[in-house]
């Protein structure tokens, strides 16, 4: 009976929570945006400020897709009670071995199948490795951070070896390499892209049968066990989705990047998971929002931004945003619990 | 509500430690990495040489060794429009793009050291030549044995940087295309140990356990030199070989120090370029009619026991 009164007062809780915090975080992103227009230098030209042209902030979305992107799917793993370390040796692999393919695979057919074949490909090898780490959490029972942590090393050491530790050079002169990195690094597509691929994501996560299964999952794993849903399957599902996204942010790199390289994308697990609790959601598993993630992306983006349009040094940066980190996360706080 | 006040003061606070300083131009350079001692030395370079200016304002960007970092910030840098922008390319594929951006978006660029895919992306690019540097080495080697035996003979380990990097590929070409005249002179063992000095420690002890007798340790950067040295001294073998290290910074801790003291018997200077860097920004901000050569080479120099004497200075 307790149980189930506190049950119903999480659930309230949880709901009206969710909708504030939402305009919480949209609060702490005004407040920065506020803060980058007060601080922006002006145009030297005709006083513009520089931070709100058009090319800067579209510049800011470009520059967060990456991690905008990846940070969608750790948001999933992260509802489910775990964490993904391995995104950052996963955006190495898929950038490596889609610039691999584009090098080394004999065009056979037109360039654009050609190459959609290989994003696929890339696609399909991340989701595969993202769905094996969420067998081996599920099925093995060892803990998210181990199995991920020996993902972050054993998929690095595979992008080393596909490539011997080099880097592959793509996209200079005129052959398939270039079609594939001038068109995919366009900065409407990768804004296109991310864009797409939060809403899909939203939609997911919150109106679907799945969305509600990963969020359960968090919140109570055993209960969710005993209560007879598909856990092992969530668990695979929810990882493989994480692959996959890293798998396009990765295809994205790559073709921004000129290049796949195997020793790219270190610490950008870091990055994701930063976005992530700064949008809100619990480390925990069980609460949290595609939309918290998305804004949690942009507050990083923009105060980046703002302080390199300031020229501020970077390792000042680096302090600035470890205080926001704690800051953003502290003032989400249930205010009970405060 | 106070907590919220709080953390807006916070922000604001944090974020206000700079300023721009209006009417001045503006100076953007772009660092691929200020953890490495050679590119600390530049970056202390540029802002001493900048500060003789008054009428400049000397930002600089590091991208702490990330492509994307580094992309991202000139990206961000173009939209300053700053007077000139000084590029320090972390690798030449990646970086080429964003480069020719600001070159189109009317903006000197200076292509500083590494040079990048595509020439046509910088206005001039300012450079030292790690072949040339790589033969200085081949011939000191060559030069040094032939004194030690009466003849070219002799062997040699090579403690090499991050492999596939420019400067690591050709100061081995440059030294090898040098030596591979001399059959007599070997290489018994090489390592990377890319670039640091504990990794070439550790790598050099396995060679000293494996080699009875070396003549000549050569180190493609001072580092990597010492710590070769110091694996040596710790089995007590250190007189038995000389130690070559390439960079040659100055001030404590650097290779020319380390020239002074002994440790090395001699580096070869691999110059910070930012002299030139400084030259040639000048003139392209202040002399509109002033046409700069598309490269400029600045030529390296050899620091022997006698000269480090007299060029070191501890700051």
């Amino acid at each position: 009976m307790a149980v189930e009164t506190e049950a119903k007062a999480k659930k309230g809780l949880l709901g009206a929570g969710l909708a504030f915090e939402g305009l919480r975080q949209l609060a702490g992103l005004a407040l920065i945006f506020l803060a980058a227009i007060f601080l922006s230098p002006r145009a030297r030209d005709n006083g513009a400020i520089i931070f709100l042209t058009q090319a800067n902030l579209t510049d800011i979305v470009r520059q967060v897709s990456e991690n905008g992107i990846i940070a969608i799917g750790m948001t999933f793993v992260i509802l489910t009670g775990g964490i993904d370390l391995s995104v950052g040796s996963m955006l190495a692999l898929s950038s490596t071995f889609a610039a691999k393919l584009l090098v080394q695979w004999p065009t056979t057919g037109d360039w654009t199948s050609h190459i959609a074949i290989i994003i696929g490909l890339t696609l399909i090898l991340a989701s595969t490795f993202g769905a094996l780490m969420g067998l081996a959490i599920s099925k093995l029972k060892v803990q998210p951070f181990i199995i991920t942590l020996a993902g972050m090393i054993g998929l690095r050491g595979f992008a080393r070896f596909l490539t011997d530790n080099a880097n592959i050079d793509i996209g200079f002169g005129v052959d398939i390499t270039a079609a594939f990195s001038n068109s995919i690094s366009q900065k409407p597509v990768v804004m296109l892209t991310f864009a797409l691929l939060a809403i899909i994501f939203f939609v997911i996560l919150s109106r679907t049968v799945f969305g509600l299964q990963v969020r359960s999952i968090g919140d109570n794993p055993t209960a969710s066990r005993f209560a007879g849903l598909p856990v092992t399957r969530t668990m695979i599902i929810t990882y493989a989705i994480s692959g996959f996204l890293v798998g396009i942010a990765g295809v994205l790199h790559a073709a921004q990047n000129h290049q796949g390289n195997p020793n790219d994308g270190v610490s950008y697990e870091l990055d994701a998971i930063a976005a992530v609790v700064i949008g809100g959601t619990n480390m925990s598993g069980g609460k949290g929002t595609i939309f918290g993630t998305i804004v949690g992306v942009f507050i990083l983006g923009v105060i980046t931004n703002m302080f390199r349009l300031k020229g501020v040094d970077i390792n000042v940066e680096m302090m600035c945003k470890a205080v926001i980190i704690v800051l953003a996360v502290w003032l989400q706080m249930p205010r009970a619990r405060a | 509500m106070k907590r919220r006040t709080f953390a807006a003061i916070a922000l604001i606070l944090t974020a206000a430690l700079s300023a721009t300083a209006a009417g001045k131009k503006l100076v953007i350079f772009s660092q691929c990495n200020n953890g490495e001692p050679y590119r600390a030395a530049q970056n202390a370079s540029f802002k001493a040489l900048w500060a003789q200016d008054k009428n400049v304002t000397l930002q600089i960007l590091d991208a702490q060794q990330d492509n994307s970092r580094q992309i991202s910030q000139i990206e961000t840098a173009i939209r300053l429009k700053p007077d000139l922008l000084i590029v320090a390319p972390n690798e030449r594929g990646p970086l080429s793009e964003v480069m020719g951006k600001a070159k189109a978006a009317g903006i000197p660029v200076i292509c500083l050291e590494r040079d990048i895919e595509n020439y046509d992306n910088f206005t001039t690019w300012i450079m030292s030549d790690n072949y040339a540097i790589g033969k200085l080495v081949g011939q000191y080697i060559v030069d040094y044995l032939t004194k030690k035996y009466g003849e070219p003979k002799g062997k040699i380990v090579d403690l090499r940087g991050l492999l596939g990097v420019e400067g690591e590929v050709k100061r081995e070409a440059g030294a090898f295309d040098v030596l591979k005249d001399y059959p007599n002179i070997v290489k018994v063992q090489e390592a990377v140990a890319n670039w640091m000095q504990s990794n070439a420690r550790d790598r050099m002890t396995e060679i000293l356990r494996a080699q009875p007798e070396i003549d000549v340790v050569y180190g493609h950067n001072d580092p990597m030199a010492v710590g070769g040295y110091i694996a040596a001294k710790a089995l007590g073998r250190e007189k038995q070989m000389i130690f070559i290290g390439v960079d040659g910074l100055n001030g404590v801790g650097g290779g020319i120090e380390q020239v002074k003291d002994g440790i090395l018997a001699v580096t070869f200077v691999y110059p910070p370029c930012t002299n030139k860097a400084y030259e040639i920004g000048e003139k392209l901000m202040n002399d509109k009619t002033f046409v700069p050569e598309k490269q400029y080479q600045v030529e390296s120099s050899i620091v022997t026991p006698d000269i480090a004497k007299k060029i070191y200075k501890a700051k």
